[in-house]
């Protein structure tokens, strides 16, 4: 008994302080006001531990403040959308990226050669970025006046009208050149990528293999691009939600995606320099902001129609119920909620119980909790420790990616949603305690229920306890409690409720 | 004599600062080699720069009649090269056996070698399932030793077992060495001199990150006038 | 630099003048500006007919690209002295803030608000209240965010400037503060108006800029300078010395503030125009981008950040358009990689102290790393802490 209040002190003490804050706020409340109240606050919650997860394992592990880690769950959000609404769109794109990996692939399994002749020992660093410019500029070129605008103009909420897909797609030769280009364009890149010394990436992969994962990227590429039109209408056709399962799959994997290729080209050549790596990732945000405002525009869209589970006009009296029902929302103690949220809060806690047993049971998660305290020793216990931390970093950007797919019904999509996102998350992981994973859950569960609560004070307010008077808040009070409580939590325990003395 | 590990002459920096300038030295296979120096002398880099974490900028080092400078760490250490740093850095937040557990390069690496492990290092065994993070000084430094032996190592390289352990602690840990010799080629860096002395068969001594003097342990007990020089004050 | 102070007692000018010329130079560049300008590419058309010769170029220095290019040099003095204020707390004191937008959006909102219709006070005494706002709120976030240290401290800054960016968004102030749309037109005094009388802001914000820039120097070589220094190289070993390191960072913290305070000031006087914006984040990492870009723990590295980034936003915005913003985060990454000491702090590199400084910079910021005996039996033997911007 002890023991257990020596190791969790200040979670027992933060506990204690939060459950009598709750208890004085609500005893004024009905049952079922604060309830709904804080079910509204845990789906935020959720949300926001989705994007906070990864931020404070990618900074536990690799001591990388990822400031792009808004930008990628847009993306996420953007992508899934893109997938459920407007499939033409992948259609249009996704032979890019796949010449393009096609070619990555190849050269980087060939470069191995191409660097043994080079023999640069004192300047490769010039050699490596010159390459990565080159392969930037020839991909500019490929993409030149791609019009993804009208690809994008697809449904009702187009600014400027509908494009018809005939009229918004470019001619099939066109779009085969372009993918010839981008796979040209992969060449430098991939030998940038290559590693500089046979040994020093072990055994060599079998060539053959090399050349076969390249042909099927290729191949598919191709199908895809040939088969763009009969896939749109297929995609269409299907059941709402089939695609909205696809949207989260291909949501965030495009953020896992971009995730390791942000950490192999940005952030693996400055390891031991974590203040180039934080600069990278202030222009890698600024960038990428510009990418999704590009493509996407400016204006944001509206919460998209969630799956026909969430959508029956109906409310169900039970959790149960509601599986046979599908309606739109649920009976909490005599008030609607929306049921579309509590699947919001059940994927919070099946992400958040799947990355807690992959971290305790499996050896990956052994050496990711490892690596954190020190992955020098991991890598001299003979652990590629590099390899794990793009893992980590695919794992972390997919799981933000995630995230905003599953806001898009709820909160709709718009590009400054990153930032708003990131910030609660770098505020959630400070409170948490930076690099641990529990903490992460911990702290977007407290900001979380207190912006929900902070958002009923400023609709409603708040009769105080044992004052007669009702004390209405202003929206910006809401907005800025989540920061006052970091605050606070700081200047009692400035390494966060989780975190370690130093 | 058949030298497991040999490096010659290597220069590293940290950063722009010149560590080493000019380490060299050889370990004869299945012997106990310590390396000796004064505080900051370079003993610990060179130790990093075997292992890779701190690669030297010129100069070899030959494992297994293998050039080895230059490789990541990970593979150098993949080609049988266990390491035990100093301050006892085990994974605090990890169970004993999760220390144990990640160390294994093969799948049962443990279980083949456990009841060799557990031999030495009987208090383990009982201290399995608890956070390493809870051990006290000493059954930190056994299992740090113990990470070591779990795969399969022609190499050890040990740092400063000794430091902050009391005398008790320090004579099993002596022990434990010892018994692990019958199997391995140790490098031993060590600033407390009698354990140095009762355990090594050769020692190399390294001054500001040069290497300045080697022999046969028993001459150097003899030689205060070397002692003095090098060691003493220390 | 040690030895070249002494000697300065001894032969004051002559010895002076090789450190000195380039700046003097670049002075009196600036100060002759607006007349090359009229001169160059002023509007002729301005000129009223049968003006003298001085009055015709006086006008034609208020008129056309004259005028344009001297309000982007006007933007350039205000971003350089919040960039070197910046620079004050990320370069010499190892601080990293990410809220340092606070405290220029808070000189600009106190001095619009305090100037408007709603309080009308005059222009003195609204500056003077803007050096006392910001020094209170200096002092005030410097005691609370100074607890933590790194990246810790990074996000308590950015938090706390959230917290004032709400604020200032916040509908219940709107009467002073205009919400979200912020304030425009308020009554800056005629005498000063930027749009009437450009060349007059125009020397008002050099003189002004050269004060700091002199301010900041005395700074950095005085004594506590020394020991900000001293603190960012190896914090533990300033401890152990015998300083009380958190009341140096306080000293930065504060002085950062109060020039950001008067640089946020001086923007709303020329813009005559406040909005949220100028607290928010974006504003924080544009001046972190220039410092960066500049050379970080310099003194004119961060002006030189400031004069890149405001040229290079401009003509990117003319070739590129909407999408400049993509391009510009592009070249930023580049430069990062490329001088990773900047541009001011590469061309300084070769010398030894500077990369030495940097290093342990940070390892203060970052993470520690190893070899920290070999590292500090190094640091013993560098006994001159001075900034690596006093070449």
């Amino acid at each position: 008994m002890k023991k257990l209040w020596q190791n969790n002190r200040s979670l027992i003490i933060a506990l204690i302080i939060f459950l009598g804050a709750f208890a004085a706020i609500t005893q004024s409340m009905e049952a079922k006001v604060w309830a709904s109240i804080l079910l509204s606050g845990i789906t935020l919650a959720s949300l926001y531990f989705l994007v906070a997860s990864g931020l404070s394992l990618i900074f536990g592990l690799m001591d990388v403040l990822n400031f792009a880690h808004g930008s990628i769950f847009v993306l996420g959000a953007y992508v899934g959308l893109s997938t459920y609404a407007n499939p033409r769109l992948l259609f249009n794109t996704l032979p890019f990226f796949l010449s393009l990996g096609a070619g990555i692939t190849l050269a980087r399994s060939f470069g191995v050669p191409f660097w043994r002749l080079k023999r640069t020992q004192n300047k490769p660093q010039w050699f490596f970025w010159g390459l990565i410019a080159l392969s930037l500029v020839l991909i500019t070129l490929s993409l030149r006046e791609f019009p993804i605008r009208a690809i994008n103009a697809f449904g009702v909420t187009a600014v400027g009208g509908i494009v018809s897909t005939a009229e918004a797609q470019e001619p099939m030769g066109t779009m085969l050149l372009r993918s010839a280009l981008l796979f040209i364009s992969g060449l430098p890149f991939g030998i940038a990528l290559a590693p500089r010394e046979d040994y020093q990436e072990g055994s060599r992969r079998n060539p053959g293999r090399v050349l076969l994962t390249a042909l099927i990227l290729l191949i598919l590429g191709l199908a895809i691009l040939l088969l763009r039109d009969p896939g749109e209408k297929f995609m269409l056709g299907l059941s709402v939600d089939l695609r909205f399962v696809l949207a989260l799959v291909l949501g965030s994997l495009a953020g896992a995606l971009l995730g390791a290729a942000v950490e192999i080209v940005l952030i693996r050549p400055f390891y031991g320099n974590p203040v180039t790596q934080l600069v990278l990732t202030l222009g890698l945000l600024i960038a990428l902001t510009d990418v999704i405002e590009g493509v996407w525009g400016e204006e944001g869209h509206p919460p998209m129609t969630p799956p026909s589970l969430f959508t029956e006009p109906c409310r169900s009296e039970s959790l149960f119920s509601w599986f046979g029902e599908k309606c739109r929302s649920i009976d909490v103690l005599g008030r609607a909620f929306p049921s579309y949220r509590v699947f919001i809060i059940f994927l919070g806690i099946l992400v958040f119980s799947a990355v807690g047993v992959l971290l305790r049971r499996s050896r990956i998660g052994m050496i990711i909790r490892a690596g954190v305290q020190d992955s020098e020793m991991v890598q001299v216990l003979g652990i590629n420790v590099r390899r794990v931390f793009t893992l980590v970093f695919a794992l972390g950007s997919g799981l933000a990616a995630l995230g905003g797919v599953i806001a898009a019904p709820f909160l709709g999509v718009y590009p400054a949603m990153g930032g708003i996102f990131q910030l609660q998350a770098f505020i959630a992981v400070v409170i948490g305690g930076m690099g641990s994973y529990p903490g992460a859950a911990v702290g977007t569960l407290i900001l979380g229920i207190a912006r929900a609560f902070g958002d009923h004070f400023v609709a409603s307010g708040i009769e105080l306890p044992f004052l007669e008077t009702t004390l209405r808040g202003s929206p910006a009070l809401a907005k800025a409690s989540t920061v006052l409580i970091m605050a606070i939590v700081l200047l009692v325990k400035p390494a966060g409720i989780f975190g370690k003395k130093e | 004599m058949n030298n497991l590990l040999v490096i010659e002459n290597i220069h590293t920096y940290i950063e722009q600062f010149h560590i080493l300038e000019g380490v060299s030295l050889e370990v004869p296979q299945g012997s106990i080699v310590v390396l000796l120096g004064r505080n900051g002398a370079g003993k610990t880099t060179t130790l990093k720069s075997i292992l890779g974490l701190r690669p030297p900028r010129q100069g070899k080092v030959i494992f297994e009649d293998r050039e080895i400078q230059g490789m990541q760490p990970h593979l150098i250490a993949q080609l049988g090269i266990g390491y035990v740093p100093e301050h006892r850095a085990i994974f605090r937040d990890l169970t004993v056996e999760e220390n144990l557990k990640i160390a294994e390069r093969q799948k049962h690496d443990l279980d083949k070698r456990s009841d060799f492990i557990f031999n030495v290092f009987p208090d383990l065994k009982r201290l399995i399932k608890l956070p390493a993070g809870n051990l006290s000084g000493g059954q930190q430094q056994m299992l740090a030793i113990a990470r070591a032996l779990v795969p399969e190592n022609s190499l050890l390289l040990i740092d400063e077992p000794s430091e902050g352990l009391a005398p008790v602690l320090i004579e099993e840990v002596m022990d434990a060495v010892r018994q692990l010799s019958a199997r391995t080629t140790i490098l031993l860096v060590e600033q407390n001199f009698s354990m140095a002395s009762q355990l090594a068969e050769r020692y190399f001594i390294i001054e500001s990150g040069r290497s300045v003097k080697n022999g046969l342990m028993p001459d150097l007990i003899d030689d205060q006038e070397t002692i003095n020089a090098y060691l003493g004050a220390a | 630099m040690t030895s070249s102070t002494t000697n300065i007692e001894d032969a004051p000018l002559k010895k002076a003048w090789p450190q000195w010329w380039p700046y003097l130079a670049v002075l009196a560049f600036l100060i002759l500006f607006p007349f090359l300008a009229g001169l160059t590419i002023g509007d002729p058309s301005a000129v009223e007919p049968g003006a003298g010769w001085l009055t015709a170029v006086a006008q034609r220095t208020e008129s056309g690209y004259a005028k344009f290019w001297q309000g982007m040099l006007i933007q350039i003095f205000i971003w350089g002295i919040f960039a070197l204020s910046y620079d004050l707390l990320l370069g010499f004191t190892g601080i990293l803030s990410f809220g340092h937008a606070m405290f220029f959006g808070t000189g600009a909102y106190a001095v619009a608000i305090l100037i408007d219709k709603h309080v009308s006070w005059p222009l003195g005494w609204a500056l003077a209240a803007v050096i006392l706002i910001s020094l209170m709120q200096s002092i005030i976030f410097g005691v609370l965010s100074l607890r933590v240290k790194g990246v810790y401290l990074a996000m308590v800054t950015l938090a706390f400037a959230e917290m004032f960016f709400i604020l200032s968004e916040a509908g219940d102030f709107r009467k002073y503060t205009g919400a979200d749309d912020g304030l425009h037109g308020f009554p800056v005094p005629d005498y000063l108006s930027a749009a009437d009388h450009r060349t007059r802001f125009y020397y008002l914000a050099l003189i002004f800029f050269v004060i700091v820039f002199l301010a900041a120097r005395r700074l950095v070589n005085s004594p506590p300078g020394r020991v900000m220094i001293a603190t960012r190289d190896n914090e533990h070993r300033a401890t152990t010395i015998g300083f009380d390191t958190f009341r140096y960072k306080l000293i930065a913290f504060v002085a950062a503030g109060v020039f950001a305070g008067l640089a946020g000031a001086l923007s709303a006087l020329y813009n005559v125009s406040i909005t949220p914006a100028l607290l928010s984040t974006d504003r924080t990492i544009d001046v972190l981008a220039m410092t960066i870009i500049g050379g970080v723990g310099t003194l004119v590295g961060p002006i030189t950040g400031a004069v890149i980034v405001q040229l290079l936003g401009y003509w990117l915005e003319r070739w590129f358009g909407s999408s400049w913003t993509l391009i510009y985060g592009i070249i930023f990454m580049l430069i990062v990689v490329f001088l990773p000491y900047g541009i001011i702090g590469t061309l300084r590199a070769r010398s030894l102290r500077l990369k030495e400084g940097w290093g342990r910079w940070l390892k203060l910021l970052g993470i520690k790393s190893e070899g920290d005996a070999a590292f500090a039996s190094h640091t013993e033997m560098d006994n001159g802490d001075q900034p690596p911007g006093q070449s």
